[in-house]
This record gives C-alpha cells, sequence and structure tokens, in this order.
C-alpha cells in the first residue's frame, strides 16, 4: 500500500513513524512544501532568536520514510488518486493532509519587509533580521503573541515593544481581572514592553514596500516591525474545490473524508460530529491514531473529544489550563488567589461539576484536576482550598504527562542520569508537546550535586517495576476495601500459621519459588506475600465432576503443601467435598449460599470432564440429583472467574478418550465459553493454581493466555527445552531399553517415548511434590498431559509420530 | 418409616449417595447406597496396546492412585507370564508401602475424624489436664507439652472468633452423638494438623521412585523406571528418613488416638454399631523371605475359626440393579434414571439404583480391606502383625470381634499402618542388599512383537481400602476386554434380586439416628469404610456375569 502524507509538521511525522511502525510494508512518502525537514513547530520561538536551529528542532523520521521537500500540492485528482505539485506527480492509495494551520494576517503583507506572521522558520528568520533597532508592534492576546513578546522581550537588539489588544483582556476572555494584571505584570515590569489595552491598527503608510507609519486607536509608532499573532485558520485552501470542507477538512471519526480514500488529520480536520478542529499535539496524534487503525484495518479506533491542558511558561509566571470538551461559557467561577505569591487558581463550575481550570502559577495537582472534570464529581469546595499550597512534588512541568519538579529530581537522585536524552527511558516528560523540555534540561542540570555516588543507581527496569508494585499494592487495598465480608485479617492468618509451626522463613522461601514461578522479579515478593494472605477474602467454590479427585488430591500434598494447605483454608475455600466437614444438604446449603448471595464475587475452580451423553446423567450430585452439567451451570453462572483444573476439566481429558462413551467435554465447551481459565495436568502443579490465583488478585485481570487459555507464565515453555536431559539430546545420547546402562546415567527418553517435545508446561522446573521429582526424572518421560487430546496422542511409551492416529 | 437422603457425602473420593429409611425410633430399617458417576475407563481401555493400559487405568482414581497403575501393568505381565526383577518388585512395594500410610493417616485425620471430634469443644479443653489426658494412650505422647496446647487453643481460638470456617463450617457442632472430652477433642485437632504436613511428607517418599504422587509415572510392562533414582544412596535415604518420621508419629499420635477413640467410644463398639455381615476377603500379599505381609483368605458369619482360602475363581460380578443391561452379551448402559423426587428407585428388587456393580464371591457379600486382612492375618497366625494386634486390644481392653465395627475399622487401619512401617524397614534392607550384590536389573526384557497376541491375565493386590482386582483380555495384540473389581466395588456394592444388602448397607442397619436433620451416625458408619467411589464404578465388559468364565473362555 501506498500511503501519501501532505504536511511537514509533528503531525505528518508521527503518521509517517506510526504506519512504518505498525505495518513495515505500507510506503508512506510525506510532501512537505517547506524546504526543511519536518521540524517541531512547538519550538520555533527558538529560532526566533537563534538559539536553535531547525536542525535543533527537527522531528525523528523514519528511515524507511521517503521525504519530498519543496512540493507545494495544489491539486488532488481523486479519481486517478494522484496529486500535483508545480513539477511533479505522486499517486497514492491512501492520502493525509496534515497540512495543520495559517497564520491570519489582519492585511495582506506578501509584499511587505517589515511585517511578518509567525508560522515557519522562514517567518522567524525575517523577524530575527527585521526587528534590530526597530520599535517592535506585536498584535493579538492569544498564547502565540505572549510567547512571540516573551521571546522578543530577551533579546538584546530588540528595544521597544507594543502588544495591541483588541479586548481588555489577556491570553483568554475567561480570565479574571487579577489573573490578567499577574500577567501583564510580568510582562511591563522589564520596563520594554508596553501594553495597549482596546486598541487596534486604523492607518498605516507603506513606502517602498514598508510600513513607514503606523496608526492606532491610542499610538502613532514610526517606522515598526510588525508581527501578527492574531490567530491561525485550517490551510485547506489549496483543497477546498476538491474535498468537502468546512472550517476545515471534514471528516468522520476515522478522520476519512467524504472520499473513502482520503483522510485529514491535525489542525486542517474538522470532525464534522463534533465540528471540532484540533488546537493541541495530544489531540492530533489521537486523530493520527484513530486514521492509522483505519486504514490499517488494525485495532479500530474512534476519535473522542478529551479533556485538553495547556500550559504557558513565560518568565517569572506559568500558567497552566485544563478544558473540558464541555466547556460553555455558561459558568460559575471559584478563585482563590494570593498576592503575595502572584498565584490564582481559577475554577469554571457548572451544575456542580468542574468544567474548566486555569491556574497562574498555581499548585495544585493537574492529575486530580483532570480526574475530577473527567469523573463529574460533585466539586468540593473545601477541599480546592486546602489543595492551594505546593505539594511535596512542587511545581508541575510537564502537562502531557503530568511530571513535577521532585518527580524529575527523584529520577535524577535515582538514576543518576545527566541529560534530557537519557531522561526517555524513565520518563517521557518533555517529549510529548515538546514545550517544557529546556525546563526540564535545567532541573535535571541542577540536581546533579544530589547525586549519591554510593547509592546504587536503578535502570529503567527497576523504576518500570517499582510502579508495577505499587500499582499491583493499590489495587490490593482497594479489593481489601471492597471485600470487608471475611474479617479473616492477616493478623489471623499469621496466627494460623504460627498454629500450624511455619516459620516465616518457610513462608518466605514459599513465596520466592511462586514469585518465581510466575515469572516475576523478585522484588515482587511482598505484594506476592500480601496477595497470599488476600486470597482468603475470595470465596472458592472448588466442583469435582467427572473426575478421580487427583487434582485435589494433589492440592492438598505436594510443593511445601504443609503452607498450601493453609491457603487452602484461607482462601474460603468454603466449598470442596473432599475436605469440607458438611454433607449432604448442609453442604447444598453452603453452595447455594455463596452462589446466590455472592454473585461476581467467588471463584469457580471445577476439576473433571463434564459428561454431556444421556442429558448429562452419567453424574448426577445432591439431594435434587442435578446433573453435572446443571450444577455447573448454576455455578459457572456469576462465578467472577472460572478456573479448569486438570486435563479433564480442560477438554475431556482420559474421560473423553475414544471412544468417549459418556461423551464427555471439558469445561469451556460444556458452558460454552471463551473465558475459562484452563490449567491443565493429570494432576495439575498445585503452584500452578495458586500462582494463577494470585495473578488474577493482584493484577485484576487474566493472566496471558495462551490459544488453549493457559496462563503463559506457566504453559509457555516447552518441557523439552527445558529438560534436565537436554543435554544428552543434543549429544545424541538417548535411554535405549528401560533400566539399561544409559537409563541409570539419566540420558535422554525420547526414544522410549517421552512426548516432552510436544509438551508446553513448567514441570521441568517446578517439579511436584515439594521438588521432588518428575516423571523425566523417574526416567519415564513425559506424557504431554497438558495438551489436547493426551489420552489417545501421548499416553503410551512409543516415540509419536505426527501422522499416527 | 422417614427416608433420609444424604448426597453428597462429603470427606470421600467421589460422587456418593445414602439412602436410609428410620423408623419412629430413629433406627435405620433399610439402606441403600449408590455411586452417581459412571465414565467408563475399560470401554475406553478397549482396542489400544496393552502396555497403554497402565498409564491410563491410573488415571481410575487420584487417591488410589498407584493402586491402578501398578494392578493395570501387572495383570498385562501375568497375561504375558512375564517375572519382574527383584529390584523392580521391592521398588513397586516401596511406593506402594507408602501410599498405605500416607491414605490411612489422611483418612483418619482429615476425612474421618471430624465425625468423632468437635472442634468447638476443643475450645474448652485445659492444656495441662489435655497433656495429662495424652499420656493415657502413650508414654511418651507426639508434642505433648502445655504450650504447645496453649498454643494450639490459642490459634484454634482466633480462628473461631473470625468466624470463617471455611471447609469446618456447617458442620454438626454441637451434636450429642460427639463424645469426647474438650482434652480429648483438642488432642486430636492438635494433630489434625501435625497430620497436614504428615501427609505431604509421605508423598515425597511415593515421589521418589514415581516421579510425582498422585499419579505416578514409573511403572511400565517388565519393571521400573526409576533405576536412576534407586541407585542413588541419597534418594534412597531421603526414602528411609521420610518413613522413619513417619513411624514416629504413627506410633505417637495416630496409633494412641485409635486407643482414644476406641475406649472414648467403648459403648458403641460393644454395641456392634456399623458391623456388617462378618464376610471378610483378602488375597494376601507383599513377601518377606517366605512369610508375607497379609494372608489371604475367607471368613463368612464372622466365623474366624474357620478361615477358607481364597479361590479367584469364586468370584462373580452381578448387575441385576446396577444400571447397566441384564440380558445383552455386552453389558451395555441401561439408566433407568431416579424418582420424581429425585429419590432412588429402590421400591422392587429389580429397580436399578447404582453405578455399582455387585461382586460377590461364592455367591455372597463381602467386606474387604484392613479390617479383613487384619482379621485374616491375625487368624492365620501372621508373625509380623499378631503382636501389633494383641497390644492393641489389651490395651483398650477390647475382643478381636470388636474390631468389626465402624471404630474397629479404623484401628485396624492405625495398627496395619504401625506394622507397615516395620516392614518397610525389611524391604529397603532387602533391597540395598540386591544392589550391593551387584543386582541391579529393574526390567524384564521382552520382544512385543513376539509374545502370543492373545492372552489372558489378571492382578490381585490387597491395597489400602481393600482388595484389587484387574483383569485384561488380549486379542490381537490388542486389549480387548478390561476389568476392575475395587475395594469399593465389594464394599459399596448394591443389592442383588435376592435383596441381600452389601456391606455398606448391612453396616448402616440398625444404627439409631439422633437427630435426623443431622444425620452424623450414617457418616460414621460410611466414612469408617474410606469410600472410593472414582474406584468403585465399573463397567463389566464380559458377555458373562461369571468371571469365572472370563478365565476359561477363549473365545472372549
Amino acid at each position: 500500500m501506498r500511503v501519501i502524507i501532505i504536511g511537514g509538521g509533528i503531525a505528518a511525522a508521527y503518521l509517517a513513524n506510526n504506519f512504518k511502525k505498525l505495518e513495515p510494508s505500507v510506503e508512506v512518502t510525506v510532501l512537505s512544501e517547506e524546504t526543511y525537514m519536518p521540524y517541531d513547530r512547538i519550538h520555533l520561538c527558538r529560532l526566533l532568536d537563534a538559539s536553535k536551529t531547525t536542525a535543533d528542532i527537527s522531528l525523528h523520521l523514519d528511515p524507511m520514510v521517503k521525504i519530498e521537500l519543496g512540493q507545494k500540492i495544489i491539486k488532488i485528482d481523486k479519481k486517478a488518486k494522484r496529486v500535483f505539485s508545480k513539477n511533479s506527480m505522486f499517486t497514492y492509495d491512501k492520502l493525509i493532509i496534515a497540512t495543520g494551520s495559517i497564520p491570519i494576517s489582519l492585511f495582506n503583507i506578501d509584499a511587505i519587509s517589515n511585517a511578518a506572521v509567525f508560522r515557519n522558520a522562514d517567518d522567524c528568520q525575517m523577524i530575527r533580521e527585521g526587528v534590530k533597532e526597530k520599535e517592535v508592534v506585536v498584535v493579538g492576546s492569544g498564547p502565540i503573541s505572549l510567547e512571540i513578546l516573551e521571546t522578543l522581550n530577551e533579546m538584546p537588539n530588540v528595544s521597544k515593544i507594543t502588544l495591541l489588544v483588541r479586548a481588555k483582556h489577556l491570553y483568554s476572555k475567561h480570565l479574571s481581572i487579577d489573573a490578567i494584571k499577574i500577567i501583564d505584570d510580568c510582562y511591563t515590569n522589564g520596563g520594554k514592553i508596553n501594553i495597549s489595552y482596546e486598541d487596534e491598527i486604523v492607518d498605516k503608510v507603506i513606502e517602498n514596500s514598508q510600513i513607514t507609519l503606523l496608526k492606532t486607536k491610542k499610538l502613532t509608532i514610526q517606522n515598526p516591525f510588525l508581527v501578527f499573532g492574531v490567530g491561525i485558520k485550517p490551510n485547506i485552501e489549496d483543497f477546498a474545490d476538491d474535498i468537502r470542507c468546512n472550517k476545515g477538512v471534514l471528516t468522520n471519526r476515522y478522520m476519512q473524508s467524504e472520499d473513502k480514500d482520503i483522510y485529514a488529520v491535525g489542525e486542517c480536520a474538522e470532525v464534522e460530529e463534533f465540528g471540532f478542529v484540533a488546537g493541541h499535539v495530544k489531540e492530533c496524534i489521537l486523530e493520527s491514531d484513530c486514521a492509522i487503525s483505519h486504514i490499517l484495518q488494525k485495532d479500530l479506533k474512534k476519535f473522542e473529544l478529551d479533556i485538553s491542558v495547556d500550559m504557558l511558561k513565560v518568565g517569572e509566571f506559568d500558567l497552566v489550563e485544563v478544558n473540558s470538551p464541555k466547556f460553555t461559557s455558561k459558568y460559575e467561577k471559584v478563585l482563590i488567589s494570593s498576592k503575595k505569591d502572584s498565584r490564582i487558581d481559577e475554577y469554571f463550575i457548572d451544575d456542580d461539576k468542574l468544567r474548566k481550570f486555569i491556574g497562574i502559577n498555581s499548585n495544585v495537582d493537574i492529575a486530580y484536576v483532570e480526574s475530577l472534570i473527567e469523573s463529574e464529581e460533585k466539586v468540593d469546595i473545601g477541599y480546592l482550598y486546602e489543595n492551594r499550597l505546593l505539594g511535596e512534588r512542587g511545581r508541575l512541568i510537564c502537562s502531557c504527562e503530568n511530571v513535577y519538579h521532585q518527580d524529575l529530581v527523584d529520577i535524577v537522585k535515582q538514576t543518576g542520569i545527566s541529560s534530557f536524552g537519557q531522561l526517555s527511558d524513565f520518563s517521557q516528560a518533555g517529549r510529548v508537546c515538546g514545550r517544557c523540555k529546556v525546563m526540564i534540561e535545567d532541573v535535571i542540570e541542577d540536581s546533579q550535586h544530589l547525586i549519591d555516588p554510593n547509592i546504587p543507581i536503578k535502570n529503567p527496569e527497576d523504576i518500570k517495576r517499582e510502579k508495577e508494585i505499587q500499582k499491583v499494592q493499590k489495587r490490593l487495598d482497594k479489593f481489601n476495601t471492597l471485600n470487608p465480608v471475611n474479617k479473616l485479617s492477616t493478623k489471623n492468618l499469621q496466627a494460623a500459621m504460627d498454629s500450624l509451626d511455619i516459620a516465616k522463613s518457610e513462608v518466605n522461601s514459599w513465596v520466592s519459588m511462586v514469585t518465581a514461578n510466575m515469572q516475576l522479579h523478585p522484588n515482587f515478593e511482598q505484594v506476592v506475600d500480601t496477595g497470599v494472605t488476600m486470597l482468603n477474602k475470595i470465596p472458592i467454590i472448588w466442583l469435582e465432576l467427572s473426575d478421580c479427585s487427583g487434582n485435589s488430591e494433589a492440592f492438598i500434598k505436594s510443593t511445601n503443601p504443609s503452607i498450601e494447605d493453609l491457603i487452602f483454608d484461607y482462601i474460603s475455600l468454603d466449598y470442596h467435598e473432599l475436605l469440607m466437614s458438611a454433607s449432604g444438604d448442609r453442604s447444598e446449603t453452603i453452595l447455594e449460599d455463596i452462589v446466590k448471595n455472592k454473585k461476581g464475587e467467588y471463584i469457580l475452580i471445577v476439576e473433571g470432564a463434564v459428561p454431556m451423553g444421556m442429558d448429562g446423567k452419567f453424574l448426577r450430585i445432591g439431594a435434587d440429583a442435578k446433573t453435572g452439567v446443571e450444577l455447573l451451570r448454576e455455578c459457572a453462572k456469576d462465578a467472577s472467574l472460572v478456573l479448569a483444573v486438570g486435563s479433564c476439566a480442560l477438554d475431556g481429558g482420559i474421560v473423553a478418550a475414544k471412544p468417549n462413551p459418556t461423551g464427555a467435554v471439558g469445561v469451556g465447551e460444556a458452558l460454552q465459553r471463551e473465558d475459562i481459565i484452563n490449567l491443565p495436568g493429570c494432576p495439575t502443579n498445585p503452584t500452578n493454581i495458586v500462582g494463577t490465583l494470585l495473578s488474577y488478585i493482584m493484577f485484576e485481570e487474566l493472566p496471558a493466555l495462551d490459544k488453549f487459555n493457559r496462563p503463559l507464565w506457566a504453559y509457555e515453555g516447552r518441557v523439552h527445552d527445558n529438560c534436565e536431559r537436554r543435554g544428552h539430546y543434543e549429544l545424541g545420547e538417548f535411554v535405549q531399553e528401560w533400566g539399561d546402562e544409559g537409563a541409570k546415567k539419566g540420558f535422554c527418553l525420547f526414544e522410549m517415548g517421552c512426548k516432552g517435545p510436544y509438551a508446553n508446561v513448567n514441570c521441568p522446573t517446578m517439579k511436584f511434590n515439594k521438588g521432588t521429582s518428575w516423571p523425566v526424572q523417574a526416567g519415564h518421560g513425559c506424557m504431554a498431559c497438558t495438551e489436547i487430546g493426551f489420552a489417545d496422542k501421548f499416553a503410551n511409551e512409543r516415540v509419536y509420530k505426527e501422522d499416527e492416529k | 418409616m422417614k427416608k433420609i437422603v444424604i448426597d453428597p457425602i462429603t470427606r470421600i473420593e467421589g460422587h456418593l449417595r445414602a439412602e436410609v429409611e428410620v423408623d419412629e425410633n430413629g433406627v435405620v430399617r433399610e439402606a441403600y447406597v449408590s455411586g452417581q458417576l459412571f465414565r467408563g475407563i475399560e470401554i475406553i481401555l478397549k482396542d489400544r496396546d496393552p502396555r497403554d493400559a497402565g498409564l491410563l487405568a491410573g488415571r481410575i482414581c487420584g487417591v488410589c492412585t498407584n493402586s491402578h497403575f501398578r494392578a493395570a501393568v501387572s495383570c498385562v505381565e501375568d497375561a504375558y507370564s512375564l517375572e519382574l526383577p527383584k529390584n523392580a518388585e521391592i521398588i513397586r512395594d516401596l511406593m506402594a508401602m507408602a501410599l498405605f500410610i500416607q491414605d490411612h493417616v489422611v483418612h483418619f485425620y482429615h476425612l474421618h475424624s471430624l465425625d468423632f471430634v468437635d472442634i468447638t469443644s476443643a475450645l474448652s479443653a485445659d492444656a495441662k489436664l489435655t497433656s495429662k489426658e495424652a499420656h493415657k494412650y502413650h508414654k511418651k505422647p507426639f508434642r505433648n507439652s502445655h504450650s504447645h496446647y496453649e498454643d494450639v487453643l490459642e490459634k484454634l481460638g482466633k480462628f473461631v472468633d473470625a468466624g470463617k470456617l471455611g471447609p469446618f463450617s456447617n458442620a454438626y457442632w454441637g451434636h450429642s452423638a460427639y463424645k469426647l472430652t474438650p482434652e480429648q477433642n483438642l488432642i486430636m485437632i492438635s494433630h489434625y494438623f501435625e497430620a497436614l504436613k504428615f501427609q505431604t511428607n509421605i508423598s515425597k517418599a511415593v515421589a521418589i521412585f514415581g516421579g510425582k504422587t498422585p499419579h505416578p509415572q514409573s511403572i511400565v510392562v517388565g519393571g521400573i523406571t526409576s533405576v536412576a533414582d534407586m541407585l542413588n544412596p541419597q534418594r534412597l535415604n531421603d526414602y528411609l528418613f521420610i518413613i522413619k518420621e513417619a513411624k514416629d508419629f504413627i506410633d505417637r499420635a495416630y496409633l494412641p488416638d485409635a486407643k482414644l477413640l476406641a475406649i472414648a467410644y467403648k459403648d458403641e463398639i460393644k454395641a456392634g454399631v456399623g458391623r456388617a455381615n462378618g464376610n471378610f476377603l483378602s488375597v494376601g500379599g507383599y513377601e518377606e523371605g517366605n512369610k508375607k505381609l497379609f494372608d489371604a483368605g475367607v471368613i463368612y458369619n464372622h466365623d474366624f475359626e474357620n478361615i477358607a482360602s481364597f479361590d479367584e475363581d469364586k468370584i462373580t460380578e452381578e448387575i441385576d440393579r446396577a444400571w447397566y443391561k441384564n440380558e445383552t452379551l455386552d453389558n451395555e448402559v441401561e439408566y433407568t434414571d431416579l424418582n420424581e423426587d429425585a429419590t432412588l428407585k429402590t421400591a422392587k428388587n429389580d429397580d436399578k439404583y447404582s453405578w455399582i456393580k455387585a461382586p460377590r464371591y461364592d455367591g455372597r457379600v463381602m467386606e474387604t480391606g484392613p479390617l479383613a486382612r487384619v482379621i485374616i492375618s491375625y487368624k492365620k497366625d501372621n508373625k509380623l502383625i499378631k503382636s501389633f494386634v494383641d497390644e492393641f486390644l489389651a490395651s483398650t481392653d477390647l475382643e478381636l470381634i470388636d474390631l468389626s465395627t465402624s471404630i474397629g475399622r479404623n484401628a485396624t487401619r492405625a495398627i496395619e499402618t504401625s506394622y507397615i512401617c516395620e516392614y518397610i524397614f525389611k524391604l529397603v534392607s532387602n533391597l540395598i542388599q540386591n544392589i550391593k550384590y551387584y543386582d541391579t536389573d529393574t526390567w524384564t526384557k521382552f520382544d512385543f512383537d513376539s509374545l502370543s497376541k492373545d492372552a489372558k491375565g489378571r492382578a490381585f493386590f490387597e491395597v489400602p481400602r481393600g482388595t484389587l482386582s484387574h483383569f485384561v483380555n488380549i486379542k490381537d495384540a490388542k486389549i480387548e476386554n478390561f476389568s476392575v473389581i475395587a475395594p469399593t466395588t465389594w464394599n459399596a456394592t448394591p443389592k442383588n434380586f435376592d435383596g441381600i444388602r452389601g456391606a455398606y448397607e448391612e453396616a448402616l442397619v440398625g444404627i439409631k439416628i439422633e437427630d435426623t436433620s443431622k444425620p452424623l451416625e450414617v457418616l460414621r458408619v460410611l466414612h469408617s469404610f474410606d469410600p472410593c467411589l472414582a474406584c468403585a464404578v465399573h463397567v463389566m465388559d464380559f458377555g458373562e456375569t461369571n468371571l469365572h468364565k472370563f478365565k476359561v473362555d477363549a473365545k472372549r
């Protein structure tokens, strides 16, 4: 597929890179009208004062992306799927328009040498050259003007600047007078800047392509340099005839225009359903993702309006704005301001819900504000007041990633990084919109002296893991509060452990083993430990159907089982026919109670196959003589999780072996459900059962599963690959007959019919019965009891032939 | 007459239902027990390579796990007349004996003791008195310090206070049939917890030579595969060490607790509660020099003085009232369902009501298990066992006939466990002798293709719950038929047209149920047999209900 992207900004570069990343076979060409490689316009001010070059702020582009510079597209031939520049023609399968926006000027300045807009590198050069020794007039009160103003203010060869503001406010008409005053002071304190409110250009004199005189309502300025920062509009003029447009190119929520092969993304696009035109990097990226997903038909994503965060950092003040898409001018405002600190928090509230926040020099946690807007909770004004003061994390630095000053200092201290480049391993701060990059560089530099050379530094994995652990801890805490029914606390568990005389060290070693078995880092041990004590919060029904109790037996005896037993008790194993005291009616009452009163809370563990023949009557349970499948359905309906334990529960196992006399099937098939977790084995290693329960509790989600719904952490490794006898296989040393010299020496059992090459499970490392042995160690070989149809395929001592029936 | 249905019967393997009819005094007048699950493993075994029988038939039961594995392989070896190397026989025995110990201990404490022990009553025990009480049954009782009992009490208290008893909830606590003092209850509870640890360790003994348990994987036709483990002195030492530890627990906790129960419930023993019809069967086995661990024999009607020799030809199987077709050659399934109110159909004497078939010996219903083995071996003057039985009877002031009761069955299990430990030491010593004199054979070589294509074999073993027999009929080098009679098949048999009750049913009749809503007494009787239902249910597939025919009729 050939994709053509028109544009040279963030959206174009992001689109190109992500196409290559997701589908390398796509042929991507970027057509930019500029003569520079795509660069980050956010940092345009750096070009203005020449502190950076376009190369410095250029965007990374995948080397496989083709880029054509200086190609201004003037025509699209939708039928032939071609685009034309003045001198070239390009054909496409899919076309994406990402031309961004163009600046507005109040009169035509094309032929004028001392007036400019502020949109690209050429504009910057023009302004930089032109402002020397001139009085500069900047028009506009929005964020762009304010940024230009700041940069010009710092330039030594600019001595006087006038800002023309048509209305009475700076930045936004919603700001309070106090806030405007703070901003105004910041600019005008230096004496270089004069702000003229309620003023606009009324006349001008142009001689020899130069403005020689500028008249405003209030002022007269000789030989000015004029900069327009009044706004932008979608850059669609060249396509307006070819594609349906309104403000921008009209698209659906996949950013697809009326022509199915043409998409538009970013500031040039208008999502018709919402009448929405993007104004932030975050939105442009989101739109790009939607377009890519639609073009590749992979993980389809529809554009959604989202909360936006804006930041402006100028000299001594910073400004943060958080905006709900539901914001309207129908609001009441709560102002918390401190003159002393030049700080103002402005909360825009509608119907008790927060719709917008603007903070100047604010200490408020932006993540909290976002969550408040998103949740639409009733606003508690007292709480807002309490939050006005500086938090432990200090000032917000990166609004895109919610990274605060102290967060960065901590990263520096823990990891010993010394540059912005190294930061990327630990945080994406400064990399989304990039506005705060310079501040971050400063923080990193200023924190270098805090690095203690004696403390071991952490690598990116460490930090990531710590975050994960914190997350798990939070889930556990949440779980605790959600399930207060069971009063057994960690304290009581401890007592019970003592009653069984289990040394803490033994528990620790067991926890280590489970942790290792789940392929988690040792740092997770503490959480796994807590996870174990948490198991008792969940009622468990262990249903035995067409089975031999082998898995129950295994569960009560293997792998450090005295502790397992304990867990057995403490997972609140309320119903288990092999172990429970109650019989008959009384046991049935327990079952009914759980199924009825603990909907969505309990875990169902099923052992055994489900006989479906003869209407399921090959198995009947309880005083009402329900069939096995009836009881299974009842119990499974409201279970929060169903674990099918053992090979029979997987696919009927031995019970379903040919000719399957009772029409036995596995639990998944019997329930016609695909969300059953299978833990096959004959029997299943109990550690794998406990581990799966743990991961469910810790991560509140199913572990990663393979195609048979077996948890990867236990069933990913091939027995053959991890086998203790693998070395002998490589050397061609095989047992030839039972009890021969090779058998005495532990040679490979492949020729004796070992099915290790066909089995996926962790037996070689976990072993059975407290790590005592496993079938290969006992000289027999594996029979792949974890695999589908093992009884017919693998349960023998002959070399397996694929074509064998 | 009132009918009580108990389903599921918990703390057993498998799906067992009991229905008893009680009169106005709460005395059981009639009883029906029924296996409620059919899997048909024998049907699955048909047409397979005989060498695969072990791995598949082993899956009959996850509790009696290596018993079926071994018996299935043995009957195939019998069909081909394969002699095993001595070492292979010993290794198989070592696994079997460890299973005996594990099964009996788990049965006593975890499956059965809660029928006699009231957890809540133990809370009011006095630690010092408890320690003193324990001394009545052994001079050095297991973990008998005051502080240990105080710890147990404290922890038990917290456990009960927490209000979440897990598997202990909703039982018959406080039932008037609980007779132990708080101190006696505390001793038993303390050992209940110890036994949890015990059973995990003893399982390691099976796994050392079996690869894993349940479902070990080291037995093959002709021998065993775990030769490297056998030749590793550390493995053998590990095994011995586990057994030594086990023996300590058995001598100082298990056996004394069995005595404690026997003395506390002596009234019930003397009243014969749980006694069946007194027909006992043992096939004997497990050699030691010229002696055997268990003697074979048959006793009728508690007539201990006349022990007939066991004759396998006298075994027959009937299906009058089991859910199989009476008339056709291949006794296919014929499920006649339950009554509309979900009770068993038992009104007429030809109503079928169970998946368990009805084995008979010489036309009679038999009881098999530790009780049968102990009585037969004792009366046949078995030197290995006699002193253990005498010691138990003397210290509890009981007679041999008293063992034929619910509590007596438990006593015989404890006695048996104790002398099995002694036997294991002898087995290991024999094994070491063999290895020392360079006999390291573990497999008898044979060429499968040159073996006869048609053959018949059978294997009889005493296993923890009683007599186990496997039969195989091989035709064209494939299994034509396979049949199993397990201990629970004998004991939990349904009636025939003649209406004669099986051991379970007979033992239930005559007991008095204090509170029909809490039929604790029924559980006691049934649990005393250690039911294992996965083992019990087997289709027979021989065309003739008479096994004798199976042996002589070459066509089938």
